[in-house]
């Protein structure tokens, strides 16, 4: 009997004598977009709390380097516009305001601090970004080897902003 | 599988649960108890795809998320370019690139937090102007500066 049922396959509408019948499958009117909205408009319109998530889960690697891809994405990202919105506002060129910082550094490891600074954020970024794009090849799922590749990024990272800050 | 697992955490009257079958396509969202007894009537609500139904549904969504990795893809590849040829071209590509990976990426970040549909609209039309400015000062300043690449070169000369 086991047998039997377990090599069936296919789209069952089958009224066994076991009891279970699957009679419907009707697809929704709405879209997924909507069904969340409406999700959200009902509940901030209850004035519903929501359940403590972040707080009380325990951390986790995978879940600090996935927040972190996005952090360094922003701050990046965050960079970019201000140094264009710089470059429309100031009026000097860009190689004046580099010398003007560079008569006001404090030493070569300032220098080298900035360098690594910068560097950290766009390593850390492309190098996740490279195990992101692994993933969505289907690649790399399991929790050893979402561990493990995460390890690689991390150690990746620190290597090129070291590398990137003593050039 | 999972089909099968929800079913028999839902139905404690012992029915075995290797008697529901279902295709791989079709997945319950809800089960429902018609008495107390089985048999149980299953009645479930499903998001279906849109392929089988005449303009019900776009592409929109999926193209753009294989846009967005073609991005990435792309920029990776802009790198190292940028470090060996740092001409006008590969300037006002990386301009472009990158504005438009940092657009997608907010878009992203938007979706995930903002919610309400007047909410929605306004964070998008700031990540639009913001995007706007963005590559304008990009490019301003490839035109009428230095450029991006002997940007980072001088910066990192020091």
């Amino acid at each position: 009997m086991l047998l039997m049922t377990v090599a069936r396959q296919g789209l069952c509408l089958s009224r066994s004598q076991f009891g279970v019948l699957y009679r419907h499958a009707v697809p929704m009117g709405t879209t997924a977009k909507e069904e969340m909205n409406k999700f959200w408009a009902k509940n901030t319109q209850l004035n519903r709390p929501v359940s403590p998530h972040v707080s009380i889960y325990k951390w986790s690697i995978p879940m600090m380097m996935s927040i972190s891809h996005r952090g360094t994405g922003v701050a990046l990202s965050s960079g970019i516009s201000a140094f264009a919105l710089a470059a429309l506002v100031l009026p000097e060129s860009y190689p004046y305001y580099l010398d003007l910082i560079h008569s006001m550094t404090f030493g070569p490891q300032f220098l080298a601090f900035s360098k690594f600074a910068l560097a950290f954020p766009v390593a850390y970024h492309t190098f996740n970004g490279i195990r992101h794009l692994a993933w969505d090849l289907g690649k790399g799922f399991k929790i050893p080897e979402v561990y493990r590749s995460g390890y690689i990024v991390i150690a990746l990272t620190v290597l090129t902003s070291i590398g990137l800050a003593a050039m | 599988m999972a089909a099968l697992v929800r079913l028999s955490s839902v139905c404690h009257r012992g029915v075995s649960p290797l008697l529901f079958r279902s295709s791989s396509l079709i997945r319950p969202l809800a089960v429902q108890k018609k008495d107390r007894d089985c048999p149980y009537l299953i009645t479930a609500k499903i998001h279906a795809t849109p392929s089988n139904y005449a303009g019900s549904g776009s592409k929109a969504a999926s193209l753009h998320w294989t846009g967005e990795r073609i991005l990435s893809v792309v920029l990776l590849g802009l790198a190292p370019v940028a470090y060996y040829y740092p001409v006008p071209a590969v300037d006002y590509t990386l301009a472009a690139a990158l504005t438009l990976h940092g657009h997608w990426g907010l878009g992203q970040v938007l979706t995930d937090y903002v919610h309400g549909d007047f909410k929605i609209k306004m964070a998008n039309a700031g990540l639009f102007l913001l995007s706007t400015v963005t590559f304008a000062g990009l490019c301003y300043f490839n035109y009428h500066d230095v450029g991006i690449c002997k940007a980072v070169a001088l910066l990192w000369s020091k």
